[in-house]
């Protein structure tokens, strides 16, 4: 459903050009939640941004079921789902409005975009919420609006970027019951995090991204055959350790 | 894929009506209009009544004797001819003074009206019944003053003097002087509307735009909905299409709705006269000029602030790169207000000072065809472009990455070769190229004292470094490849020989265009100009076939070819059906070959327009530019010879006059040509070819 081959993105700076992804490859499936985790500047967001179509990749390729983003990136963005946790919304139109006017973006029929508008609206309990102002909402309630806009064309597949940034709890058990929920839809989902024992609970497999390279793939059973530890932040630590630059900062510059 | 047209309705609807309730958008929508123009209102009465009243003015008054000045003298100097008292007072006993002079130098006192040295001619009949004529120059707003005033002043004496006799018992003569007042010149009533207006324009417009223009863009990253748009599998230019049109048609409701408060303001005020002058009908038709000038600025000004808060990451930032742009735009509105700067030359394509001269001269009445339509069409090539760079710019890596944003990063040579230029590229390559062209045609078309084989010679160097360089730069700059920019790939043999023929043929279908443009009245050679011409044609013959052939049939037949079916056409071809590229290249390689030099050659639109059809049908059939080179050159080259053995052709009973038809056998014989040209291209050509690489 979702493939990444050899993708790659640097930018150019002053001194050199900073490699922020590195020839990443990595596969998921239907009903697969796959957990892209790494500090602060390891590349995830890059990464979603190429797969994405909003970054245009220096090298390799991105697939969602069959379609390359570089070549048919308007295929690519219908077939994807997207939440992160800078989304914002339309402060001078309602939550009905500004959501259908996202299905509407995404060429979803107006009366099927209101009839899964209600639906998506009971499931995350924004229904007593669609025709207020989306400018007069709280962060919670923005949240959760911005998970159904996500939903809205009912995409194959979902990328989610630091979902439960800056969330209380309660907000934080809303994202996994939303996750969950795609999972049981038989969605392919890539959920970029650096809350790693979220990440334990909830995705099917991980990439461990650092400096824009991809140290270690796998399920948690392999991840732990694999580098003898238990738990993923004993080895992101180990793997933060070993490397020769400091872990949060400037990429390597080439 | 681009977005179907109601979806792009359902667009510019949302954008409109997320800017419509905002409440910043209806700060300057109504409540502007609301307070501003009632206060300006009575700031301007305030003014004008001290105006009226003196405020210490002084005139000068031409007289053509002595006895008649001493005469007006004694009556302006006498109490009688004072002000009532309270008015006296408003003005602290300020009031007008007058200069008296007779007429010098030879020259009559009307001549030196005209020359406004004097203010007013004041002209006596000294015996009774006495009576005063009052002359002033139509458009000069000192001498309407002057005049309004030693009207006022003698009406006041001639009150005194009733009121004089009342008080003696004497039964008056009325009336003891009779006033009449005169203009000669221009018919003052459009003066001030035409200097003011084009001001207001910029700043209405500006003022309605600019919000939008930053909430739409700089706002859509600052509110975190830009991604989450930029994610949607709607085109970047759909997108920011509607944005325009959502920012174009704020600028319009705030422009109308500030007009709308000003006119009502000014006439319930009854100082509308002031603008529009004294004793006219209401101005209907310059509110139908003004409005259409609305939607020109508005556009304009929309295009322009939208590609650069395209680059602003906050609304800070696109508040910092419009400040400068607002004191800029205000140089050419105040420039306006200056007499001596007329809409000619170079200024037609200035780009804002063009429309605000356009603006002037139209609601003055002195607008002329050539430069209207040069400033309209300059500014819809300027709207054209920084719409497409705003495209280009909306949503970029650089503005999503947020680090790297600047003008310089926009202007950057890219890295990777592109193997057809951008429609941004080509916008701004057409923008550059349409004032050079018609500033370099301009300044050609001085150089007449020349022998006309040196002008042709120059015309040809002009044309190949403004349509052959300006473009050359563009692909060089933006890594193009060349093969595919100019669609130069070898065609077959049989299409090249369609080219020849139809080269032939199509000489008459054009020529039958041409009697028919100006039989719908597209006609702008004036007698004169025909003349002109004939004698230009004589001078023509002398000069060897060879040069005629070399620099008005191969210059041009290459050249143009190589922009119009090659650098645009492939533009244009990525991003827009066959149909919709043939048209657009044809309109323009149509609108080019009627602003030419200093004449508006508007009879050749129609056969040029064809023309360019039939060159784009053949270009995209081929997917290559050389038939068309072979067609256009021969067919230049046809009619050339044609013009220049006119003589020998008509010896053998062969007319070739331009105003009449052709015979019908010529016709026939063409259309045949034509005919088989057509087919050997339909059938003998394959489509495909041609690269289409259509991404965002």
């Amino acid at each position: 459903m979702l493939e990444v081959v050899a993708l790659s993105k640097w930018f150019t700076v002053p001194h050199g050009r900073i490699h922020a992804v590195d020839r990443i490859s990595l596969s998921v499936q239907p009903g697969e939640v796959y957990g892209l985790m790494g500090p602060n500047g390891a590349g995830k967001t890059t990464t979603l941004r190429m797969i994405l179509g909003l970054l245009v990749p220096d090298d390799g390729y991105a697939e969602v079921d069959g379609f390359r983003t570089t070549v048919d990136p308007e295929k690519v963005k219908s077939k994807l789902g997207f939440v992160s946790s800078n989304d914002g919304v339309y402060p001078w139109l309602t939550v009905r409005e500004m959501l259908l006017f996202f299905a509407d973006l995404y060429a979803v029929e107006p009366e099927l975009a209101k009839q899964r508008l209600e639906q998506l609206a009971q499931l995350m309990g924004i229904a007593e919420l669609l025709d207020r102002r989306a400018g007069a909402l709280s962060t919670g309630q923005r949240q959760r609006v911005t998970l159904v806009r996500g939903l809205i064309h009912d995409p194959p597949a979902m990328l989610l970027d630091e979902p439960t940034r800056g969330l209380d709890i309660v907000g934080t058990q809303t994202i996994f019951r939303y996750i969950g929920h795609l999972r049981d839809l038989g969605k392919a989902v890539i959920v970029c995090t650096h809350r790693l024992d979220e990440a334990e609970r909830l995705c099917d497999r991980f990439g461990l991204l650092h400096r824009g390279h991809l140290h270690y793939e796998g399920s948690l059973a392999a991840l732990r055959e694999q580098t003898g530890r238990e738990r993923l932040a004993e080895i992101f630590v180990d793997l933060m350790d070993t490397s020769d630059a400091p872990a949060i900062g400037p990429q390597r510059i080439i | 894929m681009s977005a179907p047209r109601g979806r792009l309705f359902r667009l510019c609807q949302k954008e409109l009506r997320e800017t419509l309730r905002d409440r910043r958008t209806i700060i300057t929508l109504i409540m502007m209009p609301l307070l501003v123009y009632p206060i300006l209102s009575m700031t301007l009465n305030r003014f004008l009544l001290n105006a009226s009243l003196g405020n210490d003015p002084r005139f000068i008054i031409g007289f053509d004797n002595d006895e008649e000045g001493q005469w007006l003298k004694d009556i302006l100097t006498s109490p009688g001819s004072q002000p009532p008292a309270a008015i006296r007072k408003a003005v602290d006993e300020n009031l007008a003074e007058f200069s008296y002079v007779g007429p010098s130098n030879g020259k009559t006192l009307d001549q030196i009206l005209e020359e406004k040295l004097i203010d007013v001619i004041v002209r006596v009949k000294l015996d009774p019944p006495q009576s005063v004529r009052i002359i002033s120059q139509g458009d000069e707003p000192n001498g309407l003053n002057a005049k309004r005033i030693l009207s006022e002043r003698l009406t006041y004496f001639n009150q005194s003097l009733v009121a004089e006799a009342l008080s003696t018992s004497k039964v008056p003569a009325l009336p003891q002087i009779d006033i009449q007042v005169e203009q000669i010149g221009g018919v003052q009533k459009t003066t001030l509307l035409a200097s003011i207006i084009p001001l207001v324009l910029v700043l209405m417009t500006i003022t309605g735009a600019v919000y939008p223009a930053i909430d739409l863009t700089a706002g859509e990253r600052e509110r975190g909905t830009m991604e989450a748009l930029m994610a949607s599998p709607v085109p970047r230019g759909s997108v920011l299409f509607a944005k325009y049109i959502a920012v174009v048609t704020v600028a319009l409701l705030t422009a109308i709705a500030n007009f709308g408060s000003m006119f009502v303001t000014l006439w319930t005020g009854g100082l509308l006269e002031l603008l529009v002058g004294k004793d006219q009908p209401f101005p209907w038709l310059q509110f139908l000029q003004i409005f259409g000038l609305l939607v020109l600025f508005s556009g304009f000004f929309s295009a322009v602030l939208l590609a650069l808060t395209s680059f602003a990451r906050s609304f800070k930032e696109a508040q910092a790169y419009l400040i400068p742009l607002m004191l800029v735009s205000l140089t050419p509105g105040i420039l306006s207000l200056m007499p001596g700067v007329q809409l000619t030359g170079a200024l037609a394509v200035v780009p804002l000072l063009n429309i605000i001269l356009l603006s002037r001269e139209i609601l003055s009445g002195a607008a002329t065809a050539l430069p209207t339509i040069v400033a309209i069409f300059s500014t819809i090539c300027y709207a054209a472009a920084a719409l497409l760079l705003a495209a280009r710019l909306f949503g970029s890596d650089a503005v999503l990455r947020g680090s790297e944003v600047s003008f310089a990063a926009a202007l950057k040579r890219p890295e990777e070769p592109a193997p057809v230029p951008s429609l941004s590229a080509a916008a701004t390559t057409l923008a550059m190229l349409f004032p050079t062209y018609y500033l370099v045609s301009n300044a050609l078309a001085m150089i007449s004292e020349w022998s006309i084989g040196v002008r042709l010679i120059i015309n040809a160097v002009a044309l190949i470094l403004v349509f052959g360089g300006l473009p050359l730069f563009a692909t060089w700059y933006s890594r193009n490849q060349p093969r595919t920019t100019y669609r130069v790939s070898w065609p077959r043999g049989t299409a090249l020989f369609a080219g020849l023929l139809l080269g032939l043929g199509l000489w008459t279908w054009a020529h039958e265009l041409f009697v028919f443009g100006e039989w719908l009245g597209f006609q702008s050679l004036d007698t004169s100009k025909i003349e002109q011409i004939n004698e230009l044609m004589i001078e023509f013959r002398k000069i060897p076939p060879w040069l005629i052939i070399a620099t008005l049939a191969v210059t041009p037949g290459i050249v143009e070819e190589l922009f119009f079916r090659g650098y645009l056409f492939s533009a244009l071809r990525n991003h827009l059906s066959a149909s919709k590229t043939i048209l657009i290249s044809a309109l323009l390689f149509g609108i080019f070959h009627v602003l030419t030099g200093k004449s508006l050659l508007l009879e050749r639109f129609l056969p040029t327009t064809m023309l360019g059809l039939v060159l784009g049908w053949i270009a995209w059939r081929t997917a290559s530019v050389w038939p068309g080179i072979v067609l256009h050159v021969t067919h230049n080259g046809f009619l050339e010879l044609v013009a220049c053995y006119r003589d020998e052709l008509e010896k053998w009973g062969i007319g070739v006059a331009e105003q009449t038809h052709l015979p019908w056998l010529w016709i026939a014989g063409g259309s045949l040509l034509i005919t088989s040209g057509f087919a050997i291209i339909h059938w003998g050509s394959r489509i495909g070819c041609e690269f289409i690489n259509r991404r965002q």
